[in-house]
């Protein structure tokens, strides 16, 4: 991790990480739009898993309900990568010796790998039942992406 | 006895202090109450989103409000029992913050406007469940409903700030 020290620390000196700290108001409102941000994601992607499940909106073909939900679902993850790059900024190098974000940073890998690859394209299907490989992969999108709220979650309280 | 030291006698009872005093407890709930955001606020916005006639246009307005119902109401049950339980650990700090009152405000009201929307235009829903743009009424309720749940995170998020 050492050979990483010296882009945490540039990370750490850009003018908006000190415009952040030096603002009362700015880490917090970030990180507002960073809740409400979270609250659109992951209520999407739960609608989405509920209705690959087969509990919810079963009158509609599974590529509908995600077709409903993509415009929410992608400005709402960009809101997230953006406010997040701005809170990291603001304080890198307590994000470079804190475990639970270097959880987080894998569970973020992992998800959007995930969703890009492999959930995607099965949520595009037009079929009125999920086959089982679309309800697996519901079920491990939302485990990826509660991990990463709750590895982020876990970044101010545990260290 | 005031209401501030009924907060006081709350947050020394027993669960109280064994939350505030917890290593794993507190954040365990804390990271429920905000993960459960998707659950209740994240559906409402789905069913707002309707009556707004943004998403699901084409389908039913019941459809889309009645089957995610239970699911909310379960996101809402677990922010609620999340919430009391760091009220419980915190009461007096939080009688203290002007955003945890406000909080609270914001709450009755947001709670005012669904019953209102229950009791209101959506005892004739049948008369327009397939309307694309639901009528204004329904609109104004999916509005209110989507900047109220804003303003209460909002309030939920800085009063944590200010404890």
């Amino acid at each position: 991790m050492s050979s990483l020290t010296p882009f945490f620390q540039w990370c750490d000196n850009t003018f908006i990480s000190q415009a952040i700290r030096n603002s009362k108001f700015a880490f917090p409102v970030i990180e507002n739009f960073h809740l409400f941000a979270l609250t659109v994601l992951l209520g999407s992607l739960v609608v989405l898993a509920l209705r690959q499940f087969g509990v919810i909106y079963k009158a509609q073909p599974i590529s509908e309900v995600a077709g409903a939900l993509r415009p929410w679902n992608r400005w709402s993850l960009a809101v997230m990568l953006l406010s997040g790059i701005l809170l990291f900024l603001s304080e890198a190098m307590k994000c470079f010796t804190n475990t639970s974000f270097r959880v987080k940073m894998v569970f973020l890998f992992a998800a959007l790998l995930f969703q890009f690859t492999i959930y995607n394209r099965l949520a595009a299907s037009e079929d009125k039942v999920a086959p089982a490989g679309g309800k697996i992969a519901a079920a491990v999108a939302l485990c990826l992406w509660f991990g990463v709220g709750l590895a982020g979650r876990a970044i101010g309280f545990l260290g | 006895m005031s209401i501030l030291s009924m907060c006081q006698w709350l947050q020394d009872t027993q669960i109280g202090t064994s939350i505030r005093e917890s290593i794993w407890t507190f954040p365990i709930i804390e990271g429920t109450h905000v993960l459960a955001l998707s659950i209740s606020v994240g559906l409402l916005m789905v069913s707002d989103l309707r009556l707004m006639g943004y998403i699901m246009k084409r389908r039913p307005v019941t459809e889309v409000y009645e089957q995610i119902k239970p699911w909310m109401f379960a996101g809402f049950a677990i922010m609620i029992i999340s919430g009391i339980f760091l009220f419980w650990c915190q009461a007096v700090k939080a009688y203290n913050s002007i955003f945890f009152k406000t909080k609270i405000v914001l709450l009755v009201v947001a709670a005012i406007n669904a019953i209102a929307f229950e009791r209101g235009i959506y005892r004739n829903v049948d008369k327009w469940d397939n309307a694309l743009v639901p009528p204004m009424q329904a609109r104004i309720a999916g509005w209110a409903s989507l900047i109220l749940w804003a303003a209460i995170i909002t309030c939920g998020r800085t009063m944590a700030y200010t404890f």
